[in-house]
């Protein structure tokens, strides 16, 4: 969920967008960096980019009986590191403000910090945990997605909770009051978020190993080891 | 193509340079967020339909379609602010000053959406992005946002086809079935972004590609006289607003 055109206030839009500069800076020297050593690289981040924006468009059933959409993030976090991610879902963001009248210019700041710095680190940080652990791939998949996803909401509703406190009870009871909604909509949201992702890696996995291993989610150890096992298979 | 961008591409501002309108739209939405929601917001709202179905010829059906959307968030948002958690009265009361939290809040996001709105309906990603190196922007970040820009069509038609296919084969006649098709249509969409980049990358290797998309901006020049009267609008809106501050309840 965006934070809607206006919804912040002027100090609260522009103290996010100051604390989302350093990731978005270090994402685009990041960015900059690859596309300087391999041009081809800007196709490649072109096409994640719109991978990103059309992956925000699906719609998901949820538990509720009511249909939303994926985040993203965790798997976009997963496939392309979260510093470029923060540039990535900067440049989503801006489209859905501008294109789709979805989140806002004004609350691009905030919206960035949620939904391109957050949610990616928290995702990626619990996926990579995971995996040190030997936890199998999947396992990891779908946590760094839901942890991605429930993230992102956790930090809307602080964000929320900071530009309207309630009036009895301050930012605690703000916190409570828009944590309350969005945990009995967003936790049902996250699990079917992690479940696809979970789903959409599977295929990739069939469909894409050679992607996969070149962005890092697969070593080559591996592909050449399921290579072999094929292989025998093939030949048993 | 997107409502808004299609809307964009045959508008009748979109051979003003991006400047002018943003300084118009922009200028709007930040006076909606900065003046007092009453009667700043109102005037700036009031200002920016005039100028969206006036001199920008925006359809209003096709306004409403694309409000509605940031409609909607402001309206459960405004909701929220009905309530107050805690206190005398038990765990959830009505607040004292909710309906008129609210009432404000809508006015301030509703103007600045429109103002907003008035700079998308009128102005095409494809003038807007390359303009942004001018701004600041680094040349590679304009660059991948162009090639996302251009390809998010591309792949938006391509899922939209698809989705019919897996629904010509009751691909969603059941749960299960939905989340198999859904799947299939995330995965699908990756393997083909990847499949187009690898084949532009062929296509633009073999015209000499080093790394810089050159694109055609259509040149046009900033109207002075525009930007002079947008300027002369907001200023307008600003004092009218301290005016009507001290003259109204």
């Amino acid at each position: 969920m965006h934070i809607a055109e206006g919804f912040l206030p002027p100090a609260h839009a522009i103290a996010w967008s100051v604390a989302s500069a350093p990731f978005v800076v270090q994402g685009v020297r990041s960015l900059t960096r690859e596309v300087r050593e391999h041009p081809e690289s800007t196709l490649l981040l072109g096409a994640s980019g719109a991978f990103t924006f059309v992956l925000s468009a699906l719609k998901i059933p949820s538990v509720t009986g009511s249909c939303s959409h994926p985040t993203g993030t965790g798997l976009g976090a997963i496939l392309f590191r979260p510093p470029i991610m923060a540039v990535l879902g900067t440049i989503t963001l801006l489209f859905q403000a501008l294109l789709l009248a979805h989140g806002g210019l004004t609350t691009l700041g905030a919206n960035v910090f949620s939904l391109a710095v957050v949610g990616p680190w928290a995702g990626y940080g619990t996926y990579r945990l995971l995996k040190r652990y030997e936890v199998p791939l999947m396992v990891a998949v779908f946590c760094g997605a839901f942890v991605a996803d429930l993230s992102t909401y956790c930090v809307t509703s602080v964000q929320l909770a900071l530009a309207f406190p309630d009036p009895g009870t301050g930012f605690l009871g703000a916190l409570a009051k828009f944590g309350s909604i969005f945990a009995v909509t967003q936790i049902p949201l996250a699990v079917s978020e992690g479940l696809l992702t979970v789903l959409v890696m599977r295929l990739l996995k069939q469909s894409s190993k050679g992607e996969l291993v070149r962005l890092g989610v697969l070593s080559k150890r591996k592909q050449q080891q399921s290579a072999t096992e094929v292989g025998t298979g093939a030949g048993a | 193509m997107l409502p808004i961008d299609a809307a964009a591409h045959s508008s009748c501002w979109r051979r003003r340079h991006p400047l002018d309108k943003a300084v118009l739209g922009l200028g709007l939405t930040v006076l909606a967020v900065s003046l007092p929601p009453w009667p700043g917001a109102a005037l700036v709202l009031v200002a920016a339909l005039v100028l969206l179905l006036g001199p920008a010829r925006v359809p209003a059906r096709k306004l409403w379609r694309a409000y509605r959307i940031p409609l909607g968030f402001c309206v459960t948002g405004a909701l929220s602010l009905l309530v107050q958690v805690g206190g005398p009265e038990g765990l959830l009361s009505l607040a004292d000053d909710g309906p008129v939290r609210a009432g404000e809040l809508l006015l301030r996001t509703s103007a600045a959406s429109l103002g907003v709105l008035l700079l998308a309906f009128t102005t095409p990603m494809s003038d807007l992005l390359p303009r942004l190196v001018r701004a600041g922007v680094p040349a590679p970040v304009v660059d991948v946002a162009l090639v996302t820009y251009r390809m998010s069509f591309l792949l938006l038609d391509s899922m939209s086809r698809v989705r019919q296919a897996q629904a010509a084969r009751l691909g969603h006649s059941t749960r299960a079935a939905t989340w198999r098709s859904l799947a299939g249509l995330g995965a699908t969409a990756f393997v083909r972004a990847f499949d187009r980049a690898s084949r532009l990358q062929a296509g633009l290797a073999g015209r000499g590609y080093d790394g810089t998309l050159h694109v055609l901006v259509p040149d046009v020049r900033v109207s002075r006289r525009f930007v002079a009267a947008s300027l002369a609008l907001l200023l307008g809106l600003t004092a009218l607003t301290l005016v009507l501050e001290r003259l109204l309840p």
